[in-house]
This record gives structure tokens, C-alpha cells and sequence, in this order.
């Protein structure tokens, strides 16, 4: 397999394994024969026990116990439908909120080559203007209003001291400015609007709403998740059309391209960096009072900049969709695990999870889900 | 500032629909009959010197470019074209000398400004937006050019009065914004609008059937061409080409050099080329410029500057693919 690939002129970082990780169907046999193994040891006992040990024998109990352990509970979970359905919502609505903050960190990346560690703490620097400027008395929209407006002349600065300066420069270097940014922004908000954590003013839904009933589940999904969910499949919904459908968007795209080229065309890049960060500004607004809507905006906001990264890593970087799409897969694959091995692992999985999926990701396509694959000449 | 006269003309002129066999007749003489008459100088070139560090790239180099012409800047490896073209182009800015554009003397210019200014290139390592369409690629020719009704409006009323032309411009900016992400009326027809002309551009070229094919995955003499769509898309007035036919075969080259005569018959679009391809440079340019070493050897005809003695030394001096 390892010589074919190399042969065919795609060698260098792929697992050996790559050949078959590939291929969409090799992780369908293995499931496939993972659950019938586990099925026939769940099920298949009563009934016809014979059968159970002969796959027992067969495979040595070492092997079908450990697979047991790991897919029994997930089989287990799946047969309690109605509670597995709601868990699932459960997660898929937290995903939509991963992959908005996976987006801010995307559209930086495509357009300048920098990956933005300040991110998160955009998200807590934005939600701390919002609720700061509530405090004093300004109605809420119109302190909404003004926090945006604080995120466009926070990229314009940006772009003046930093980016400006920054053109053609080894990536790391622009990693390491961005962390310098983080820094600076952190002890800037704290300074400005104190480190006490605050509520955000917003009448927020609460309770439960009743959705439908299994066997004797009730299927409910709280109606604080169902409205950041929907917050954040809008401005999902509208930073995809914003980038695919606007002239804009097509400038962005060209910029992510080819810097020259863009700037051949007539493209002003000082423009576009200032567009792009107020985008990712805005975003990390909406993130921070969604996210800071339960439990009040504090400093483990800008923590949530770590539930981007294995969304980026599973997504790819450069890519809309695939922020999208890894941030669903992130949100919903963690409650399942939460779920199903909560309790043998001792809980606390929704912690690293999305890391370990995330290994497993770039193990399989470094390139991240949409991403094109890398070929690289030797 | 909305839509130039170029704009217009470049309309009006409709898309060739011809297209065969327009090398064959292209003699000398057919060629200076059909061509535009060769006006005014266009671009003038005073004394540049563009410096790395301690490397030379460009020593004391003067010359014209005129209306309608075809100029041809030469030289062998490393001799300083590419650098010529980004002075122009504005992606350097030479330590000494001036460029007078259009009448007026150029202050330090980002290239963008420049691009807005009606200059448009190819490069010599072909940058496409290798991930769009050849379609999306060209439309990116013509962002520039795209205005939304309300900063027109913008700019019949708001845009001369001081400070509230600041304070009210995000506004219109916002109204286009939204007119364009929900592709309303206006918005619309201005998307029409240049759609049209990069489709003529699209036959022109006869790129028609790789339309939709992300540029990427074509082959590298479509790239080319691609590009130099990309660029006739801005309708610029000054097109710069930096070695359009570099690693083209017999046949590629030949049809490239037909959309060159052809862009600059039917358009006017004057063209300043870099080209290693003697043959090349002497069937198709009005005037040839040499360099070596960053210094200028010569300018003239094709004729006269082949039969320049220091412009054959350095052709021979230096090994070369192709010597003149
Ligand atoms: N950005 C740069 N930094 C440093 N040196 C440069 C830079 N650009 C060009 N040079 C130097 O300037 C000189 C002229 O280079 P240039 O690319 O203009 O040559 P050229 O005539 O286009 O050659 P070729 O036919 O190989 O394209 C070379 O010595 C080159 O190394
Ligand atoms: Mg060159």
C-alpha cells in the first residue's frame, strides 16, 4: 500500500495506513463489523447462545472485550431513543455555537495566513463591551449597536498597528503578534470594564420545550439552547452568503487565493483585513452573549477559543463548510461520549473529547474534512 | 468615478466572433492597417533605479510606452524585466526617478491604486485564484468596477461635502452590502452588467468551454490564457504581460500571440510584454526595449534593435535558451 502510494508520487506525511483510511468504505466494514460483533454479544445471548460463543472463541475474549466495553454502552444509548434523540439535539444545537466560533477563526486564516489566537479572547473582550456598556444604562440594542461598532474600529487598529506592518512575514511571526494581541486585549477589558463577572441583561427563554414523546420519553430541548442555536445558524446561514454570493465575499476569496493577484486586480488588502477582522469581531460578539447567556460573561470565555481548535483540525482551516459541518460533528459526538462512557471514564469527557476525535481526524485526512488532498512531490 | 468612458467604449465594442486564422494574414502590412493609429505617449519611464540592498535590479532606465502600441521590454535572465513591470505595477518602489502616467507624474502608488488607474498584468509565474472558476476569476477582474446603486447615489450627492461624506458613506456602503448578499433589483443588473462583458471577453478568448472548471485543474497554457482574461476583464488601458508564452508549445504560442494583436486591434489596449521567444517579439511589437543588468542597451523597431551590436553581444555573452 505505503509503496503504491509513494510510487504514485504522494508520499511524506501520511499515516501508513492511508491507503485504506482513505477510503470511505474500509470505515464502513469496520463499523459494520463492530456493531454485528457487538450485537450478536448483546443480543444475541438469549437467544442463541451458541452462536455468542462461537464469535467468543473466535476472536478471543481480550479483543471482543475490549470492543464491548467501548460500544456496548453507545448501543445501549441508542436503544433508549427518546433519550438519545434529545441528547443528540442537545449536542447538535451546542455544535452550531462551536462552529460559529470556528468561523471567526477561518476567515481571519483565509484571508491573512494567520491563525488568530486573540479569537477567544475577542469573544470575552466583545461580550464585556455589550454588557459594560448595559450597565451604564444604554438601552441593549443600542449598546449592541455600539459593541459592533467597538469590534469595526478594534479591526481598524489592528490593521494599522499589526497587519499593515506584518505583510509577507513568516506565519509563526504572525502567530506570535496575535498572541501578543491576546495578551494586550485581556488587560485592556480588564481594565476597562473590571474582571467581576456580569450578567447578561437579555430576558432569556427559559424552560423546556415538550417536542415529542417515545415509548415513555419525553422528548423535551431547553429553549435557551434552541435560541442560541438559532442566533447562531443566522449568522452561520450569513457569513456563508456573505462570503459565496457578495462582491465582497468574491474579493475575500480571490485574497485567500493569491495576495499579488488580488492586489493586480485592484483588490485593496488594507480594506479587506479591516473587513474580515470586524467580521470575526462581530461573530466573537454574537458567540460571547449566546455562550455568556447561562452562567455570565467571564474571564472562561475566551476559553471557548479551545473548543474551536479540534473543529479547525477536523474542519480544516481553510474551509466554510467544513467549520460547519466539524462543528456539528464536535458538539453531537461529544454528548454521545459524554453519554455512553460518562460513567466507566469517570466523566469530564466533553473536556478532551473533541481533541481525541480531532487526533483521529488527522490521522485519516490531515486535510480536514472538505479539504483537497495534499500531494506532495518528491 | 463610478463607470469610465472606458467602460463604455469597451461595451460598445462587440465580442469578435471571427477568431480564425488571424495569424496567417497578420503580415507587417495587413497588421499596420487594421491596427489604431499610435498616439500619444501613454506611460513614460524616467531614469528609474531600483535597488535591493546592495543589488542592483534596475540602474538609470528611461523609455516610453506610446497609445495603442505594442512594446516589448528584452533582455536576458535577471536583467531586470519582471522588476521593470512591478515599478510600473506598483509593487515596487524604485529609489530614484519617476513614472508619468496619462500626463501626470506618479507619486508612490500602492497597486491597487494603480489597477484602479486602468494598469492591469499577467504575471510570470501564472497567479490565478486557483480555487474559483474561470468564470469567478474573471468577474474578480472586474470588482473594482462594480458600484452598488447606493454609492452611486453616494456619489452624485453626499460625496464632495466634508465630513458628512465620512459620517453618512458606511450607510450606503451597508445599503449596497445587503442589496448584493440578497442579489436585489439594482444589485442585479450590475452583476448583469459585468457578466455580460466577461462573457464576450470568455468568447473572445474561446475559453468558453472551461467556463465553470476551477483553474487549478486546467493545463498550464489555459492558465495562461485564463489570466490574461483575468486582466482584460479590468478593460485596462495599459496591459503589462510578463512572459505570456513561457513554457508554451509551438501551437500555444502561436494563438497567444493572435490574442495579443487581436486584444490590441479590436480594444486598443496598449501592451508593454516581456518575452524571451525572439520570434515572438519581433512579429508583434511596435518597439522593443533592451535590458541587461539593469541597464538599458538599446530601443528601437524590432529591425534596429536586432541589428544592435551590443544587444547581439549580450544575447551571445550570455547563455540563453534562445539567443536573438
Ligand atoms: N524582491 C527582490 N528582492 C531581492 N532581489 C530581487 C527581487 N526581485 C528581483 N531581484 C533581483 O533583481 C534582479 C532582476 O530580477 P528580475 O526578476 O527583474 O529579472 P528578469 O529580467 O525578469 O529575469 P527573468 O528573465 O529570469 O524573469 C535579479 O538579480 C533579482 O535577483
Ligand atoms: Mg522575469
Amino acid at each position: 500500500m505505503t509503496a503504491e502510494a509513494s510510487t504514485a508520487g504522494e508520499a511524506g506525511a501520511r499515516s501508513p495506513l492511508s491507503g485504506l483510511t482513505g477510503k470511505w468504505w474500509f470505515w464502513a466494514a469496520v463499523i459494520v463489523a463492530v456493531f454485528a460483533i457487538v450485537g450478536l454479544d448483546v443480543w444475541g445471548l438469549d437467544e442463541d447462545a451458541e452462536n455468542h460463543k462461537a464469535i467468543l472463541s473466535f476472536l478471543g475474549d481480550g479483543l471482543v472485550g475490549f470492543l464491548k466495553a467501548v460500544t456496548e454502552p453507545v448501543a445501549l444509548f441508542w436503544l433508549k431513543l427518546g433519550f438519545a434523540i434529545e441528547t443528540s439535539m442537545t449536542g447538535l444545537l451546542v455544535g452550531v455555537l462551536y462552529s460559529l466560533v470556528a468561523l471567526g477563526f477561518v476567515l481571519i486564516y483565509k484571508a491573512s495566513g494567520m491563525f488568530n489566537y486573540s479569537q477567544g479572547v475577542m469573544v470575552l473582550f466583545a461580550a464585556l463591551t455589550f454588557v459594560g456598556l448595559t450597565e451604564y444604562g444604554i438601552p441593549v440594542i443600542l449598546a449592541l449597536v455600539m459593541a459592533v461598532g467597538v469590534m469595526i474600529l478594534f479591526a481598524i487598529v489592528v490593521e494599522f498597528l499589526i497587519l499593515r506592518h506584518l505583510v509577507n512575514q513568516e506565519q509563526i511571526i504572525l502567530f506570535m503578534a496575535t498572541i501578543g494581541l491576546a495578551f494586550f486585549l485581556e488587560g485592556f477589558g480588564d481594565t476597562i470594564w473590571g474582571s467581576n463577572v456580569k450578567k447578561i441583561p437579555l430576558d432569556l427563554p427559559s424552560g423546556a420545550m415538550d417536542w415529542l414523546t417515545i415509548g415513555d420519553w419525553n422528548v423535551q430541548v431547553q429553549w435557551l439552547d434552541i435560541s442560541a442555536a438559532a442566533t447562531g445558524a443566522v449568522m452561520v446561514v450569513a457569513l456563508a452568503v456573505f462570503f459565496n454570493k457578495t462582491r465582497i465575499g468574491r474579493a475575500l476569496r480571490a485574497v485567500a487565493d493569491d495576495h499579488q493577484a488580488a492586489l493586480s486586480v485592484g483588490i485593496n488588502l488594507r480594506t479587506i483585513w479591516i473587513i474580515v477582522w470586524s467580521v470575526a469581531g462581530i461573530v466573537a460578539l454574537f458567540a460571547g452573549i449566546v455562550w455568556g447567556a447561562p452562567s455570565g460573561v467571564q474571564f472562561s470565555l475566551s476559553l471557548i477559543a479551545l473548543k474551536a481548535l479540534p473543529v479547525l483540525l477536523i474542519g480544516g482551516f481553510e474551509s466554510i463548510p467544513g467549520a460547519i459541518v466539524a462543528g456539528l460533528i464536535v458538539g453531537f459526538g461529544e454528548k454521545i461520549a459524554e453519554v455512553s462512557w460518562g460513567d466507566s471514564l469517570g466523566g469530564g469527557i466533553e473536556n478532551w473529547f473533541a481533541f481525541m476525535l480531532a487526533m483521529v481526524f488527522l490521522v485519516i485526512r490531515p486535510q480536514g474534512l472538505f479539504g483537497e488532498k495534499i500531494i506532495e512531490r518528491v | 468615478m463610478t463607470m469610465t468612458q472606458q467602460d463604455a467604449a469597451a461595451e460598445a465594442v462587440p465580442a469578435s466572433a471571427d477568431g480564425e486564422g488571424h495569424l496567417a494574414e497578420h503580415d507587417a502590412t495587413v497588421r499596420e492597417a487594421h491596427r489604431r493609429a499610435i498616439g500619444d505617449v501613454m506611460l513614460e519611464v524616467d531614469n528609474i533605479t531600483l535597488r535591493f540592498g546592495g543589488v542592483k535590479a534596475i540602474t538609470d532606465v528611461s523609455f516610453n510606452i506610446r497609445e495603442h502600441e505594442i512594446f516589448a521590454i528584452i533582455g536576458p535572465n535577471g536583467a531586470g524585466k519582471t522588476s521593470m513591470l512591478n515599478v510600473i505595477n506598483g509593487f515596487y518602489h524604485p529609489q530614484d526617478g519617476t513614472i508619468t502616467y496619462k500626463g501626470n507624474v506618479r507619486q508612490r502608488m500602492r497597486p491597487y491604486e494603480v489597477a484602479m488607474g486602468g494598469i492591469a498584468r499577467t504575471f510570470q509565474n501564472v497567479a490565478l485564484f486557483r480555487g474559483m472558476s474561470t468564470l469567478d476569476n474573471m468577474m474578480a477582474g472586474r470588482l473594482t468596477k462594480m458600484h452598488g446603486a447606493a454609492e452611486r447615489a453616494f456619489d452624485k450627492s453626499l460625496a464632495d461635502i466634508p465630513v458628512v461624506n465620512f459620517l453618512t458613506y458606511p450607510f450606503f456602503w451597508t445599503a449596497d452590502f445587503l442589496m448584493d448578499a440578497f442579489y436585489w433589483g439594482p444589485y442585479q443588473k450590475e452583476e448583469e452588467r459585468h457578466r455580460r462583458r466577461v462573457e464576450e471577453i470568455i468568447e473572445f478568448l474561446e475559453i468558453v468551454d472551461i467556463r465553470r472548471t476551477p483553474v487549478g485543474r486546467l493545463p498550464y497554457g489555459l492558465q495562461k490564457r485564463v489570466e490574461l482574461g483575468r486582466a482584460l476583464a479590468m478593460d485596462p488601458q495599459l496591459l503589462l504581460l510578463d512572459e505570456p508564452m513561457a513554457g508554451m508549445n509551438v501551437e500555444e504560442k502561436e494563438d497567444m500571440s493572435r490574442f495579443i494583436i487581436d486584444v490590441n486591434e479590436e480594444f486598443g489596449t496598449t501592451m508593454a510584454l516581456i518575452e524571451h521567444d525572439m520570434g515572438v517579439v519581433m512579429d508583434i511589437s511596435d518597439r522593443v526595449v533592451v535590458l541587461n543588468y539593469g541597464r538599458k542597451l538599446g530601443e528601437g523597431t524590432p529591425d534596429v534593435v536586432q541589428k544592435n551590436q551590443d544587444v547581439i553581444d549580450a544575447y551571445l555573452g550570455v547563455s540563453h535558451d534562445r539567443p536573438g
